[in-house]
């Protein structure tokens, strides 16, 4: 059955900052910790920027100068689907000869799923492909940049006090100390990220940059306050009586895409150009290592750093469950998979009574009292039929079936609620590691190049789905 | 009332319509010129006849039925047949069901949408692709129906005619397919 083997059946337990269930698809494995991370025990830095649709990538001082927006291509107002060009052929006047017409191509934007068109807000058709389009002028841009400038120059010099605060505080230490501090915390007003990439050892040009810019920013920018009217406009008369036409109106999602003008009739719903979307990049909150970090090319799925959970951890999955009873022990099948290439032996541990993790499970299990040993992952094992199948003295009232790096075994759930929901089991996964990552310490018999096994135990629950009828 | 049942129940193909062999028509049903209905498309008038215009296009796996609403059993007396018509330059999309009585001009029903009995469509209407339209209604001009939520818009022009794709069909199914026989309008069929 395939909802078996839908995500969020069977959960690890993340004791990061927050304990987090998460499906280990969805988990990064930190290898010089030798811990689960989930995505909110990590830092995210962005790598790139792109265009979901032309795919063209843009540095990230360019995407903040175009707001974060393509060039090319543009959203439509009504549906948000990517709106593509569409020419049409229109007799026009020669320009030599104005009596003589010939066919000249004109474009116009048509989105695929709605139909809508540019003609529709009465946008003339362009004579060119690309390029042709403008976005609607906001008769506020003046205001709203004089007020960015302004508030901008307010953080600086917040910031600025604040850093000489700490200077003044830590004058022994080596000046990283508080830059170390900013890495983390997001800029206010966004005004970049300009302490981010720095690299030890590399001289911090902000802090020569202090003075200097004390004396650059003596030209204050001043803001008029805003005044407040006394009257507002009127509404119109026929506001109450006159029908509504339900297609002139715009939903709110449409309205609240187009901030700057928040248009309430259709007429007036200008294509916008298309956000840009970004790869970003993971890093342990606790090591500052890399957890995962994609190629740069928008084009390429593949990663440069891949940590993820999956490699490393073996992977629980339910594969048959019979009816459950209330009261009743029923054998439910599992299968266990060994990521890595060596062989892993899997020790599985029943929850003890008071646990802090195990809140969520509402049935007992018996889990199998051995220990489970795992083949390794063998890229190759399929192609080779003389392979020796390796001997595991398997029990068969634990082991079901085994194949390649896979197992099956069985574990015994007495469901102890009566109650409509979801039966949920939990027990602790305890599997030894290599890391292979980790500097093997040279040691006597350097013939021996086998990293250290460390063990490592996760907690695992499993949703069983409702008890039979 | 027993002529009645045993008039005309053969189908009508007007000369230039290209309809390929492949395609199931039964019952009382009459194709236009220049219409062209794919391999594999399903015309069935079972509670009445079925007349459809010029300049369709009805894609593999359209089922146009004209059935009996769900609550009356096919025997019983006093159900009168009625006819369904479909206008010019429609276009029914791959899958798409379509059971509606009337449907106008220059509509296009996209793949596996799904128009019940009771829809009217006028002209230049779309029902977008997966649509279920089951309502008891007379759909505006122009109008599009799209999205998962059924949404609609009204649009400022009709959907063009697909004269190029009709033509170039024309040309290019008779190469690969057999066609049902085309019957001139002015003759009458004896069964």
């Amino acid at each position: 059955m395939a909802s078996l083997l839908q995500p969020n059946r069977v959960v690890y337990l993340v004791c990061g900052e927050k304990k987090i269930r998460s499906p280990l698809s969805q988990l990064y494995f930190c290898r010089y910790c030798s811990e689960l991370r989930s995505l909110e025990c990590v830092s995210h830095e962005v790598d790139s920027h792109y265009c979901p649709s032309c795919l063209e990538n843009m540095p990230s001082a360019e995407a903040k100068l175009k707001k974060n927006r393509c060039a090319n291509c543009f959203d439509c107002p009504c549906c948000m689907h990517t709106l593509s060009t569409r020419a049409t052929n229109i007799p026009a006047p020669l320009p030599d000869d104005p009596t003589k017409t010939a066919m000249k191509k004109a474009y116009y934007l048509a989105c695929g799923f709605c139909r809508w068109t540019s003609r529709d807000v009465g946008m003339a058709d362009k004579s060119v492909a690309s390029g042709g389009w403008q976005e609607p002028e906001n008769p506020h841009t003046q205001r709203i940049n004089k007020l960015i400038e302004y508030y901008q120059q307010l953080a600086q010099r917040e910031r600025q006090e604040r850093d000489r605060k700490k200077l003044a505080r830590k004058r022994q230490c080596m000046p990283l100390a508080f830059s170390q501090h900013t890495i983390h915390v997001v800029e206010k007003y966004g005004l970049g990220t300009r302490l981010q990439r720095q690299r030890s050892g590399a001289p911090i040009s902000s802090l020569a940059g202090l003075s200097l810019k004390e004396g650059e920013d003596q030209k204050e920018i001043n803001i008029e306050p805003a005044q407040a009217l006394d009257e507002v406009e009127p509404l119109p008369e026929d506001c109450y009586t006159r029908p509504i036409s339900l297609p002139e109106v715009t939903t709110l999602r449409q309205r609240l895409l187009q901030p700057d003008f928040q248009p309430a009739g259709a007429s007036q719903l200008h294509p916008k150009h298309k956000h840009l979307l970004m790869k970003r990049s993971l890093r342990c909150r606790k090591c500052e290592h890399n957890l995962s970090k994609p190629e740069f090319n928008p084009t390429s799925i593949k990663f440069k750093i891949q940590l993820v959970a999956v490699s490393y951890i073996p992977e629980v999955r339910i594969m048959s469950i019979p009816n459950l009873r209330y009261m009743k022990e029923s054998q439910v099948l599992l299968t266990l998979t060994n990521p890595v290439e060596t062989i892993t032996h899997v020790t599985l541990v029943a929850c003890e009574e008071g646990d802090s993790d195990d809140i969520n499970s509402t049935a007992k299990v018996i889990v199998p009292t051995k220990e489970l040993v795992l083949a390794g992952k063998d890229a190759a094992a399929e192609y080779d039929e003389l392979a020796e199948p390796q001997d595991f003295q398997d029990d068969p009232d634990v082991v079901a079936f085994r194949k390649s790096n896979k197992i099956g075994f069985f574990i015994k759930v007495i469901p102890q609620k009566e109650e409509d929901e979801d039966v949920t089991v939990s027990f602790k996964i305890r599997h030894d590691f290599r890391n292979l990552a980790a500097p093997i310490r040279p040691s006597e018999e350097s013939a021996e190049a086998v990293p250290e096994a460390i063990w490592l135990t996760h907690h695992v629950e499993l949703s069983l789905g409702p008890l039979a009828n | 009332m027993a002529d009645k049942q045993n008039v005309q129940k053969s189908v009508k193909i007007a000369a230039g319509a290209v309809v390929c062999v492949e395609s199931e028509i039964r019952g009382d049903v009459t194709i236009g010129a220049r219409t062209v209905v794919h391999p594999k498309a399903r015309i069935i008038a079972e509670a009445g006849p079925i007349v459809i215009g010029e300049g369709n296009l009805i894609e593999e796996q359209a089922l146009i039925i004209n059935s009996y609403p769900e609550n009356i059993m096919p025997d019983s007396e006093g159900v009168e047949p009625k006819t369904m018509t479909i206008g010019i330059n429609n276009v029914f999309e791959v899958g798409c069901v379509s059971q509606a009585l009337k449907i106008g001009d220059n509509n296009v029903i996209e793949s596996k949408a799904d128009v019940g009995r009771n829809v009217i469509l006028t002209s230049g209407c779309i029902i977008g692709a997966f649509c279920q339209v089951n309502t008891c209604e007379v759909i505006p001009e122009n109008t599009v129906i799209y999205g998962s939520g059924c949404m609609r818009r009204v649009q400022t022009e009709r959907p063009q005619p697909q004269t190029l794709q009709l033509d170039f069909l024309m040309k290019i199914l008779p190469n690969y397919h057999h066609l049902k026989k085309t019957v001139k309008a002015s003759q009458n069929t004896k069964n």
